[in-house]
């Protein structure tokens, strides 16, 4: 799936001063199977531009097409589609179900797609270090476990893009890479590519493009 | 698990008042109508005049019996009375102006003849077949309504004449005839009986025969109107009973009981209906305002739910499913109570005399589905509005 950010300026960024560089109020392609990193400093507006390409906002001027159509123009039923099969996501504040356990978590979004047995869904929970909270509550784990849980739902379905908002901010070295092996394998099994943003760090990753805000 | 996510630490306090509230009210509401409409039912087709009407005339006092008043109806009384709000109709009721006797015309019964008074009512208010309440010139007999009276008066005279008496079944067989006359001339006309009546003291015939008899056997003088039929509105007739006495009219007594009671319990049994309908109404509000709470205590997690993939129509369907499970249980619940107050209610009545027909009324059961209706739709676009407002 191609996305296009044509001259995008979300209203809330509007009043501040975006360098030349910046994603906001350019032309920007993101191509099939591409890894890109969006570096930008707090305030710059990665979580805007999450919303913004998920079809969560729509304050903004511009337009963004998915393979050459306006995603204001997508209807419910297409929504569905896209979020069921094209694009996944990590939300900065990670959208989790703090009353379900960890396997519930899972299970609500693997039984959209169904995309993983509950052997395989152990298995990454395993190698993400969380093998053992599979029956805890999500609110009962800590920031970092819930970040690695979320990553784990993202992956649970099938995409052509991910985006990551800031998906390693309360986890350490070891883990965030043990994360991007998990992310990359995933995403090379399908040609999918990812967005990856973050505050200044590359974490170590292959990446094929470097974006700004 | 979408159930365990959404309908998770629900107050179950004002579900619960919900609940019973709709309860009730669908209890009565079906019970309401059902006995509003067994009650209107009731005495119609026991006798020939419709529901609601009655046969007045003057009140015979020392006055008229002196000639200083009159015992007939003027066309100016029978407007008055017509124009009143509770009165659906007034029709005079057509008696004989000619000399008419009725006598047995059958080889297998004795002879019986006596002069006699016809009447006809306008076929509106009568409760018969129009196919068998038809008579022209020329047909081989004219159908009659016989008193009821007038049966036992002639089994009487059976019975001193060692002959067994006859049945209503039988009575329509034996073959009657009128003798039509005056100073001029006289004809004899085949007559069959084809109904009895306990509310009215004459023969009654056709209109088309007893307009034949009084143009061609007519004494010459003025036609009195001395009785007229009385159609009340529904649940209306206490005013009717007040204009009679207001008017100085009478009617036989067993009508007026009846219309007097059916009037009561039918004007209960609205008043028990519109404080249901209230109830269920009520009630409906507060289970969809309890699903707009639920919603809203919920918010988060639909969001997160659409943000995850899921489509918005599998969300309403949850809570649109759950709430019109929930009523579909409480009318259930409220059909069977209803049976078992039918069940004790017909025993009631019928232990007390009053034979009211016990089938089921499929008004009452429209009547829950058509409340069925409106929340399983309310309860769905409430739950479509309260979705799409998280989209």
């Amino acid at each position: 799936m191609k996305i296009i950010f044509d001259h995008i300026m979300p209203e809330p960024l509007a009043s501040i001063a975006h360098s030349a560089e910046s994603i906001w109020g350019n032309h920007i392609e993101f191509n099939p199977g591409e890894k890109i990193l969006l570096n930008a400093s707090s305030g710059k507006g990665k979580s805007t531009f999450t919303m913004t390409s998920f079809g969560l906002r729509r304050d903004y001027r511009g337009t963004v097409t998915y393979d050459g159509r306006d995603i204001k123009t997508f209807t419910p039923d297409e929504w569905a589609l896209i979020r069921q099969e094209k694009i996944s996501v990590v939300f900065q504040d990670l959208q989790l179900f703090p009353s379900l356990t960890v396997a519930e978590n899972l299970e609500i979004k693997n039984e959209l797609s169904k995309v993983y047995s509950e052997r395989e869904l152990r298995e990454m929970l395993d190698l993400l270090g969380i093998g053992d909270k599979w029956d805890q509550k999500c609110g009962l784990l800590s920031m970092g476990q819930q970040q690695r849980l979320a990553i784990i739902r993202a992956l649970s379905q099938p995409f052509e893009l991910l985006i990551m908002d800031e998906p390693f901010s309360h986890l350490d070295e070891e883990n965030s890479q043990k994360c991007l092996t998990l992310i990359h394998k995933r995403c090379d099994e399908q040609n999918a590519g990812f967005v990856l943003t973050t505050l200044g760090d590359s974490h170590n990753t292959h990446f094929d493009k470097e974006l700004k805000l | 698990m979408l159930s365990k996510l959404l309908f998770r630490n629900q107050d179950k306090k004002q579900l619960v008042i919900a609940i019973v509230g709709a309860f009730m009210g669908i209890t009565f509401l079906v019970t309401s109508i059902h006995y509003l409409i067994k009650v209107n039912e009731f005495g119609e087709g026991a006798d020939i005049l419709g529901p609601n009407t009655i046969i007045v005339q003057k009140k015979v006092s020392s006055s008229s019996t002196l000639r200083l008043t009159k015992t007939d109806f003027s066309e100016r009384e029978i407007q008055t009375i017509k124009q009143e709000k509770f009165i659906a109709d007034v029709q005079p009721v057509i008696s004989n102006n000619f000399d008419v006797s009725f006598e047995t015309a059958d080889p297998m019964v004795p002879r019986f003849r006596s002069d006699v008074f016809i009447q006809t009512l306008d076929p509106e208010f009568l409760d018969v077949k129009s196919s068998k309440w038809h008579w022209e010139e020329g047909d081989e007999f004219v159908p009659i309504i016989l008193p009821r009276d007038f049966l036992v008066m002639l089994n009487t005279f059976m019975s001193a004449q060692g002959i067994p008496q006859v049945s209503d079944e039988l009575a329509m067989d034996i073959k009657f005839k009128f003798t039509l006359s005056n100073e001029t001339g006289k004809e004899w006309v085949d007559a069959r009986i084809i109904g009895f009546t306990n509310e009215v003291a004459s023969i009654l015939v056709p209109e088309s025969f007893m307009t034949y008899g009084n143009d061609k056997y007519a004494k010459g003088k003025d036609q009195l109107i001395t009785q007229v039929m009385i159609s009340g509105k529904e649940s209306e007739f206490g005013l009717v009973e007040e204009l009679l006495t207001k008017r100085g009219l009478e009617s036989k007594n067993s009508q007026m009981v009846v219309g007097r009671l059916k009037s009561m319990v039918g004007t209960l049994f609205l008043v028990v209906l519109g404080i249901s309908i209230i109830a269920v109404f009520v009630s409906g509000l507060v289970l969809i305002q309890y699903m707009q709470l639920l919603m809203s205590r919920n918010a988060y997690e639909v969001r997160t739910l659409l943000r995850i993939g899921y489509h918005p129509k599998t969300i309403i369907r949850q809570f649109f499913v759950y709430f019109v499970k929930v009523f579909g249980i409480v009318s259930a619940l409220a059909l069977l109570i209803f049976f078992l107050f039918k069940y004790f209610l017909d025993n009631m009545f019928a232990s007390g005399g009053l034979y009211i027909d016990t089938g089921l009324s499929y008004q009452s059961i429209g009547a829950l589905i058509v409340a069925y209706g409106i929340f399983t739709y309310s309860s769905y676009s409430s739950a479509k509005k309260g979705i799409f407002k998280e989209y």
